[in-house]
């Protein structure tokens, strides 16, 4: 039984379509990070699982059944993207409150040693930075000890100290056979704290594999050079070349093979090229890559 | 259930708003006005000292209900916090029945200790039948209010939700003749006065106190603000949970 099965889902807002036909699946105890810029529909996906928002059309299947059914089971905890905390309540009685609200919770020592808020504890709820805020809201995602964590951009306002003691309490969490999904738009964090990444723009899947796979994919090299006036028909024939852009007198090639390209641009053309640069592809060109493609 | 009462309760004794201006009026009130005219003593006999505790026991428990549930309220629903509630088992009945439960709750402290004053500084003496029957009616006839509450949090953003509860703890206040009698009132007004749940409210008290029966048109007209404010903060709160 996979932990999350959406099938066909779509969800607009009048006319605009933040979910447009997502199919994804995840099975139990994988970690899996949602990658996307700003916009894509990975919070409207989201709540879509935690059945906050219902789809506009498709199916959404959290551990079997209806997300509703698995909130009402405590098979859930959720970090979203925001949401204050009771700011006269200290840390240990926000943690116990929830905590008690799941039929199984984990103990409320361990989530705080988990979430590291043991020294915080007694500390009120609004004396709390926006990092150690942060903290809690997970410690109160992790509290029922569900079986599926769902974490909505989970390391916005925090600082790089914060965001490494965060992953860990992440993959300590996910360690004991948990399934996680979290969306972010950072590469570095789906590559490093997940097994899976799930690529999505524009409310669609357009990769989905390791972040290794993802990676070689798209291993693209860029080749760039300014052509001053010069047509540029015929540039995106070129051998090698994916995509072409023309941006004022700069063209960008993108290649599988900058070598042909660059031999085919000064043997096949009579094109004048001046600053011709080949730069790799990092994650994020990657990422560049694949939400234009789209 | 219970202990998401116990945290609703102690997060607004540890508010300084609600300590100040819910807890600590009425009984500063009780206070200035009871040493002005406690002594006074109206047309059925009983002493102003009295009215007086009756009339700003019933203005605290209005500012209770409407400053601890419609404020608190209104910013959860903004703030995140309700929708961090909506992703765990806690079912959405709850909410409701546990702020209800809690803002009557949160009546309790500044009714005490507003009859406590009265006791202690007027020297307000009533047999005990009468403050076994006198309290709890104070009490359970404070449900419109509670529910007036929850529908001002259900339907306003956090700012306009304070100035509601406000202007309607005090405009309950001034047209249900808690804080001038009604004897001095206009006529024309008075019409609006006698259709106030404050004035009812306060109304079944002050028979209490003289030894008399609760009025049944009084008992009728709180009931029925009570049924139509707990509809509409229903149907308030439903529109609120699914927009969460």
């Amino acid at each position: 039984m996979d932990a999350i099965a959406l099938t066909d889902v779509s969800k607009s807002y009048g006319n605009v379509l933040a979910v447009d036909g997502l199919n994804l699946a995840v099975e139990a105890g994988r970690t899996v990070a949602l990658l996307g810029p700003n916009g894509a529909g990975k919070s409207t996906s989201i709540n879509m699982m935690l059945g906050l928002i219902r789809p506009s059309g498709g199916r959404v299947e959290i551990l079997g059944g209806s997300p509703d059914a698995a909130v009402a089971r405590g098979e859930i905890g959720a970090m979203l993207q925001s949401g204050e905390l009771i700011g006269e309540l200290t840390v240990r009685e926000l943690v116990d409150f929830v905590r008690r609200l799941y039929p199984e919770p984990l103990g409320l020592d361990e989530i705080l040693r988990v979430a590291d808020l043991t020294e915080l504890a007694r500390r009120r709820a609004d004396k709390l930075s926006g990092g150690q805020a942060q903290r809690v809201r997970f410690a109160l995602a992790i509290a029922g000890a569900p079986k599926l964590l769902v974490l909505d951009e989970p390391t916005a306002a925090m600082d790089v100290e914060s965001r490494l003691r965060f992953w860990k309490s992440m993959r300590d969490y996910a360690a004991e056979g948990r399934t996680v999904l979290f969306a972010t738009h950072y590469l570095e964090e789906a590559d490093e704290n997940s097994d899976r990444v799930i690529v999505i723009t524009r409310g669609r899947v357009v990769a989905d594999g390791t972040a290794a796979q993802i990676k070689s994919g798209i291993s693209d090299q860029v080749v760039r050079f300014t052509l001053g006036g010069q047509p540029v028909a015929g540039l995106d024939g070129l051998p090698g070349v994916s995509a072409a852009e023309i941006s004022q007198d700069v063209v960008t090639l993108r290649t599988t093979d900058p070598d042909a390209t660059v031999a085919a641009l000064y043997r096949g053309t009579s094109l004048e090229i001046r600053d011709l640069r080949i730069i790799g592809a990092d994650l994020e060109d990657a990422f560049l890559a694949l939400t234009r493609e789209s | 259930m219970p202990n998401y009462v116990k945290i609703e309760v102690l997060r607004m004794l540890r508010n300084r708003r609600y300590i100040i201006f819910v807890v600590g009026f009425p009984v500063v009130f009780y206070l200035i006005f009871s040493g002005i005219w406690g002594a006074q003593t109206d047309s059925g006999g009983v002493r102003a000292a009295v009215v007086l505790m009756v009339s700003m026991a019933a203005y605290g428990a209005i500012a209770a209900c409407l400053m601890s549930t419609a404020v608190p309220w209104a910013q959860e629903r903004q703030s995140g916090w309700l929708r961090q509630l909506r992703v765990t088992p806690l079912p959405g009945w709850a909410i409701i029945v546990t702020k209800l439960i809690a803002s009557l709750l949160l009546v309790l402290p500044s009714m005490v200790l507003v009859c406590l004053a009265a006791v202690l500084t007027q020297g307000v003496r009533l047999p005990v039948g009468e403050w076994l029957v006198l309290i709890p009616a104070l009490w359970i006839g404070a449900v419109p209010f509670a529910a007036l509450g929850l529908l001002l949090g259900s339907l306003l953003p956090a700012d306009a939700a304070q100035s509601a509860a406000m202007i309607s703890t005090f405009g309950l206040a001034i047209l249900g003749g808690l804080w001038f009698p009604v004897e001095i009132m206009p006529e024309a007004m008075k019409s609006v006065v006698h259709a106030m749940p404050s004035f009812s409210y306060a109304d079944i008290g002050q028979h209490l106190v003289a030894g008399d029966a609760a009025p049944p048109s009084a008992v009728v007209t709180v009931v029925a603000w009570a049924a139509v404010l707990g509809t509409a903060a229903v149907f308030a709160y439903r529109r609120a949970l699914a927009r969460a």
